[in-house]
């Protein structure tokens, strides 16, 4: 098996023969998986990683540049080291995925197996791939690129998402799991004090928070809250000043379940567990990540509990498989039940590396010893059990390097001195199985910066440590650097109740609740700071040399101390770019790429602000952290986007479409028939009978109040206050820039209420212009979007008042009722507003009506037309219609820099006016030249032109233009058209040439239309 | 980008429910140069601080105000209605 030891019953010796009760797995039920084509067996609970594990796998990944094997590390979804691809998806967290049934898990990053990785040779000529390796050798190349290209992608680069794209398209494994395939979906949550992390701490916040009243989301990225008491096995001792002296004496993990279970249980609480925050935005928007979802969260107060994580010191092979992070141990054998090894050495600076060796122990793994690089620790009573148990202890040493080639198998230990260096000639060897480091921890401040509070170096505590919080925000517990139970408590305690005091409606509360509350906070700040200054005091006695980094004479020579296991970053290179000049922690970080991989910093940051501060001899502080960005973990792109959802409007009539066989199309959100039976046949029935179709997409507004008529006439390039009631009129907006924004009629209902049509899509745009002027100009007009609300259908034909004369006995006669003239009346039974226009060409109505009638009214018109042979007709027919007309649709036969003049408008601009929108700009344009011209043009002989078509001069050797929209025109017998062209050719007869497929098409301007030029027709 | 708004009318909303109007500015006389039109027209100041600008409640009530922010962390100072104050 690939990464396994060779011994026997290994599946069954992996694990404690006895399920602890802190275990997250229920043994009695197993799970089978694939992993590199072997099947596995997990039990229900398991991760990906403590299965395999349990397995007797070793090696979960071979290292991004030199291909080194590398085994878990921090067992919490922080460091690199076990991204495998699971079900096609690369770089999926081992340690973190749980198992399910028939997943697929696949290695990453080697070939042919994790075990034997060919490319592990580049370890071998690591020496020849200095930091900066890419700039020094592809700046002025001596090798040209493109030749090795090919083999530098092949090696680099992390997982493959060839197999992704392959899954998704069901070329590979797929049972729902694809990123891709599977559905993304965002959530909004809105909370009065949201709480990042489920630990101690974050627990009391959010319990007190809850208590006073406030709405509380509590966000943890583990499966079970409680933070590091679910794992750490220890029997807890709690004072009584905390206020929860009742957990004193009992396990850990109880405590823990009790608490999650008091969270859970309390109604004004929500619990996100498996959920990562990964970035603070502005107003206080937490992005969170959960699965495939991504949570907006909203919170009025923040709260910080996201703890301290720790992360490996470097010495030599210091990223040997069976190196772990003293934490990491903890978890695989509390939370999984996996025993990780046979002999272990514990190495440790800081006091959880006590609680480790006990851990081990408890498990029934033999410590060989246990190393503190501290002359004396903080809690003397456990060293003293690990010494009884006749564990070797080494106080004042610490490791130089760790031996083995694919597994760990000795370390060598030395004598630290008062600078933290090791004391040559003391070397010893120890052998074992299993490196458990205690080496640091780093407060998990990422997500705090991102708010703009800022963290500052404690030289005691040796920390970022929070400072300068911006208001609404709050910290508890080993994010302020200090890793003590009852101070967590009570500053949990502390951030919740000042959390929710600050809330509006409670800061205003008099409430004898409210009051009590008040008081508890006043205590138990006081308390936090007791206990803050006596464990600052304890820490000055214990605190030993800090030996982050190890450094022994010579170890210069020591090339293989891992700094970055994201990206094999040593501390010859850190050194080494320090020295070369980029010695500001920025410059570092984007010419070493330190900090840079996977997992953003999180094992390499502080090792390599070390680095970086030895060489330039400045201080920690003064080195100072690199600016952390969200992502805090990184995100699909997937859960980024959400699922793909797309508004659909349709009208009140749309389904009567379907029944009769519409082909339908799109018009931004709505949907439209295209065509019903055949263009011909429409065409035929508008030009010799009568035709109906449905509009009830253009926009419609409704303009109300004294002022209406000022706003129109200033909105628009025509005038609208002298319009009659009773009347339409055709009108163009143009922006301050002359250019040319939509069209539509204007037509006036009353002295202060006018109806406005705007073209289909646009509407929501001239709504905003036109409530935008009023506002600024401090007019008294109201401008509605009544689109919705509204039906509108175009019967039009010489038979069209035929037709509606059997519905209304409104008087449609030309006289009564002429061209651009509107009514409101009943047609069918249904009120209804009649405009009298021709946008086809022939005589016609525009009827709007209740939408709900829709239906109903589209029927009866149908019925009632079928003495005419009425043919309903689509967008396609409309199009060939308006074409002849030369009717300009804006947006197709204008663009975002024609205005009216170019446009063949100029009837439409009234420069009397004292001022509009955009007469400075269109009194200008007019005394210039245009720079183009719309034109119609017919094709010679049967050639055809389509929109778009680029237009050229007639012997084809001057570009001058384009067609923006073309058909075939049966009244003329031939294709026809409209362009934008260059002015010297608004000429009647100018020649022309379209470049239609590949050939110049003659064509000739017409600057009339096509059909009916006189308009003789529409007026009829 | 994700800040709240707070509507003169509706109250406190995420900035998405809004349209974004642009800096607020005077517009010239008809009879302006053409340099103060043009100005007006295509020239913005893009200020990294403070400036005045028009939001319209796209997915509320439909109402243009005014708001004053920073346009470096997105901070608003105050939102108010046309005339409240001097453009």
């Amino acid at each position: 098996m690939e990464g396994a030891r060779p011994t026997n019953s290994e599946e069954r010796d992996g694990r404690s023969k006895e399920p602890s009760p802190s275990e997250l797995l229920d043994r009695s039920k197993m799970l089978n998986f694939e992993f590199n084509g072997r099947r596995m067996s997990a039990f229900e609970g398991d991760t990906v990683a403590s299965a395999l594990y349990a397995s007797g796998v070793r090696i979960f990944s071979r290292s991004f540049k030199y291909h080194r094997p590398r085994g878990l590390l921090c067992v919490s979804g922080r460091c690199p080291n076990c991204l495998m691809s699971v079900d096609g998806v690369p770089n999926v967290k081992a340690c973190t995925e749980r198992v399910r049934a028939g997943m697929k898990v696949k290695s990453q990053n080697c070939w042919p197996s994790l075990e034997h990785d060919i490319f592990s040779v580049i370890d071998k000529i690591g020496r020849f791939l200095p930091v900066g390796f890419y700039y020094k050798t592809f700046i002025n190349p001596p090798i040209e690129w493109s030749r090795v290209e090919w083999i530098i992608r092949r090696l680099t680069g992390l997982g493959d998402i060839e197999e992704e794209i392959a899954s998704a398209t069901g070329k590979g494994p797929k049972d729902g799991r694809s990123i891709i395939s599977s559905s993304f979906e965002h959530l909004n949550l809105q909370a009065d004090v949201a709480v990042i992390g489920g630990g101690p701490c974050g627990i009391f916040a959010a319990l007190e928070a809850g208590n006073a009243g406030a709405r509380v989301v509590l966000v943890d990225d583990q499966p079970a809250l409680g933070g590091h008491l679910r794992y750490s096995g220890e029997t807890l001792s709690i004072d009584v000043a905390t206020g929860e002296g009742a957990y004193s004496g009992l396990k850990s993990s109880a405590v823990a379940s009790t608490l999650e279970k008091a969270v859970r249980d309390r109604p004004n609480m929500t619990v996100l567990d498996n959920s990562t925050a990964f970035g603070i935005y502005e107003s206080n928007l937490i992005g969170i990540v959960r699965g495939n979802s991504e949570i907006r969260l909203r919170a009025e107060q923040l709260v910080f509990a996201t703890g301290a994580h720790e992360f490996p010191s470097v010495f030599q092979n210091n990223d040997l498989p069976e190196v772990f992070l003293g934490r990491g141990m903890q978890r695989l054998i509390n939370l999984y039940g996996v025993i990780p090894g046979k002999r272990a050495v514990v190495v440790s600076n800081n006091d959880s590396g006590l609680g480790v060796a006990r851990t081990l122990m408890d498990a029934g793994v033999k410590l060989e010893a246990y190393i503190d690089s501290r002359k004396a620790v903080g809690a003397p009573e456990t060293l003293a059990e690990i010494e009884d148990a006749k564990v070797q202890t080494f106080l004042g040493w610490a490791v130089k390097e760790a031996r083995g080639s694919k597994h760990v198998s000795s370390i060598v230990i030395c004598e630290v001195d008062n600078e933290g260096e090791l004391v040559h000639g003391t070397e010893r060897v120890v052998s074992c199985d299993l490196v458990s480091l205690s080496t640091g921890f780093e407060t998990e401040a990422w997500l705090l910066n991102q708010t703009g509070s800022r963290t500052i170096y404690d030289e005691l505590l040796r920390e970022f440590i929070p400072r300068e919080l911006k208001p609404t925000v709050y910290v508890c517990g080993d994010l302020t650097g200090i890793h003590d139970l009852n101070i967590a408590i009570m500053q949990g305690k502390v951030a919740g109740l000042s959390a929710a005091a600050n809330l509006p409606a409670m800061a205003r509360s008099t409430e004898l609740k409210v009051e009590y509350q008040r008081k508890s906070l006043e205590t138990y700040s006081r308390l936090v700071s007791q206990y803050e200054g006596k464990y600052r005091e304890g820490m000055k006695h214990t605190r030993g040399p800090e030996v982050l980094v190890v450094e022994y004479p010579g170890s210069d020579k020591m090339r293989k101390r891992f700094v970055c296991v994201c990206e094999d970053v040593v501390a010859k290179d850190i050194s080494l770019a320090t020295f070369e000049g980029f010695d500001d922690i920025e410059t570092l970080k984007r010419y070493s790429t330190v900090t840079m991989g996977p997992c953003q910093g999180k094992m390499c940051s502080m090792p390599s602000l070390h680095l970086c501060s030895r060489v330039t001899g400045r201080s920690i502080a003064q080195t100072g952290r690199t600016v952390s960005r969200p992502p805090f973990v990184p995100v699909a792109m997937g859960a980024l986007a959400g699922a793909e959802l797309h508004p659909v409007k349709l009208t009140g009539i749309h389904y009567k479409h379907i029944e009769l066989g519409a082909r339908i199309m799109d018009m931004g959100e709505w949907k439209r028939p295209h065509v019903y039976t055949s263009v011909e046949e429409e065409y035929k029935a508008v030009r010799e009978s009568v035709g109906v179709i449905d509009v009830s997409t253009l926009g419609r507004l409704d303009v109300k109040g004294r002022d209406a008529g000022k706003l129109l006439d200033f909105v628009y390039t025509h005038i609208f206050s002298t319009l009659k009631v009773g009347k339409s009129r055709y009108g163009v907006i143009c922006d301050d820039a002359g250019i040319v924004l939509d069209d539509g009629t204007v037509t006036r209902l009353s002295e202060t209420h006018y109806f406005i049509t705007t073209t289909t899509g646009n509407v929501e745009f001239v709504e905003e212009w036109l409530v935008w002027w009023a506002t600024a100009l401090r007019l008294d007009a109201y401008i509605t979007n009544v689109t919705a609300g509204l039906g509108a259908v175009n019967v039009a034909g010489p038979k069209a008042r035929d037709l509606l004369r059997k519905l209304t006995t409104v008087d449609l006669s030309s006289g009564a009722f002429p061209y651009m003239n509107s009514a409101e009346g009943e047609v069918a039974g249904v009120p209804c507003i009649l405009l009298r226009i021709g946008f086809v060409g022939e005589t016609g109505w525009e009827i709007h009506f209740p939408a709900e009638f829709g239906e109903y009214f589209w029927d009866t018109l149908l019925e009632a037309g079928k003495e005419f042979g009425v043919k309903p007709f689509g967008v396609e027919t409309q199009r060939v219609l308006r074409l002849e007309k030369k009717h300009v649709i804006v947006g197709q036969d204008t663009d975002a820099l024609s205005n009216p003049f170019e446009a063949d408008m100029a009837w439409t601009v009234k420069f009397e006016k004292e001022d509009f929108v955009g007469k400075a700009a269109l009194v200008a344009a007019e005394k210039k030249e245009p720079e183009r011209m719309l034109v119609g043009f017919v094709m010679k002989d049967s050639m055809v032109a389509h929109d778009g078509d680029q237009v050229f001069s007639q012997d084809g050797s001057r570009h001058i233009g384009f067609v923006t929209s073309s058909r075939f025109s049966p009244k003329v017998g031939r294709c026809v058209g409209m362009a934008l062209v260059s002015p010297e050719y608004y000429k009647e007869g100018s020649l022309i040439r379209v470049k239609s497929d590949d050939a110049l098409n003659g064509a000739e301007v017409t600057l009339a239309p096509f059909y009916d030029p006189e308009g003789k027709r529409l007026r009829a | 980008m994700g800040f709240l708004l707070e509507c003169p009318n509706c109250g406190k909303r995420d900035v998405y429910e809004f349209r974004f109007g642009g800096e607020a500015h005077r517009r010239p006389r008809v009879n302006s140069s053409s340099e103060e039109w043009m100005k007006y027209v295509y020239m913005r100041e893009n200020v990294a601080g403070v400036q005045q600008e028009w939001w319209f409640h796209r997915l509320g009530c439909h109402k243009w105000f005014l708001a004053i922010r920073d346009t470096r962390d997105n901070s608003v100072m105050r939102t108010f209605w046309m005339g409240e104050e001097l453009v």
